[in-house]
């Protein structure tokens, strides 16, 4: 089979996930062949993992006074 | 009582179910609407809004869809339509996708996910980098990454198709990691 080859640009642009190639295709196993293999890559998407992660946890709580605001904004009890 | 017990009730005017649906949605609406505007005044105000709109238009609801679905959908309308009224804000341009990623010298972030809910100056950067973020890209990453949401049910809330939905998700995220990336090198 030929070989395909793929550069950390394309790995980073993650094609196999973003334009909804099958991911069994010659293409998206040498993404992620290189994925494995590639410390730069790796370091990317870690950033990336790290980012996502950071605005899951960044969460603010409804505070007793406002939900009574609500409730009486909305005419409920 | 189980949700759609509790929707037909509040369809047939039943004030307790209401408030009853209020209470179940107030904090994640709060919380979601507060990710879009990164304003606790603001994120109040559409929180309320969306709560009105779905006293009023509780008949309608057909059921096709989740509750959360639909009250999603009306809390990103609402702060989308804040966001409009107030005209003076720039947003980054994300529409050179080849841009959005420079794949030479990665740096390693050393900073891990912890106790971010005592690290003001985090989150400080947080909001700075999604504040730059324009608002079709924001609710996308937002309903999708970080509420969790799958990217049909994301597709269906801001009307796009999934590969949209996609593409926008993927340059909102080597937008946002670019941001901090810069910010966190200085
Ligand atoms: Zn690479």
């Amino acid at each position: 089979m030929k070989e395909e080859k793929v550069s950390c640009k394309e790995v980073m642009h993650h094609i196999c996930d973003n334009l909804g190639e099958d991911l069994d295709s010659p293409k998206c196993r040498a993404i992620k062949e290189h994925l494995d293999n590639c410390e730069n890559c790796q370091k990317y998407f870690d950033s990336v993992e790290k980012t996502i992660k950071f605005y899951q946890m960044y969460n603010v709580e409804l505070k007793e006074e406002a939900h009574k605001r609500l409730l009486d904004y909305l005419g409920l009890e | 009582m189980d949700e759609k017990e509790l929707i037909k009730k509040a369809q047939n005017g039943d004030r307790k179910a209401l408030a009853e649906l209020v209470r179940k949605y107030e904090q994640t609406i709060y919380n979601f609407s507060f990710k879009i505007c990164r304003d606790k005044e603001k994120a109040e105000h559409a929180m309320q809004e969306t709560f009105m709109s779905m006293i009023k238009n509780i008949g309608q609801f057909s059921g096709k869809s989740k509750l959360s679905t639909w009250l999603y959908t009306i809390v990103s309308n609402h702060c989308l339509m804040m966001a409009r009224a107030s005209k003076n804000k720039t947003f980054a341009s994300l529409d050179d996708e080849d841009a959005l990623i420079d794949e030479k010298n990665i740096a390693e972030w050393k900073i891990t996910p912890q106790n971010i809910a005592e690290n003001n100056e985090l989150k400080n950067l947080l909001d700075k980098a999604i504040d730059k973020l324009p608002y079709d890209y924001r609710i996308v990453f937002l309903l999708r990454d970080v509420e969790g949401l799958s990217t049909a049910e994301t597709g269906q809330i801001v009307k796009l198709s999934v590969p949209a939905v996609k593409s926008r998700l993927h340059r909102a995220r080597a937008f946002l990691r670019n941001e901090l990336n810069k910010m966190f090198l200085q």
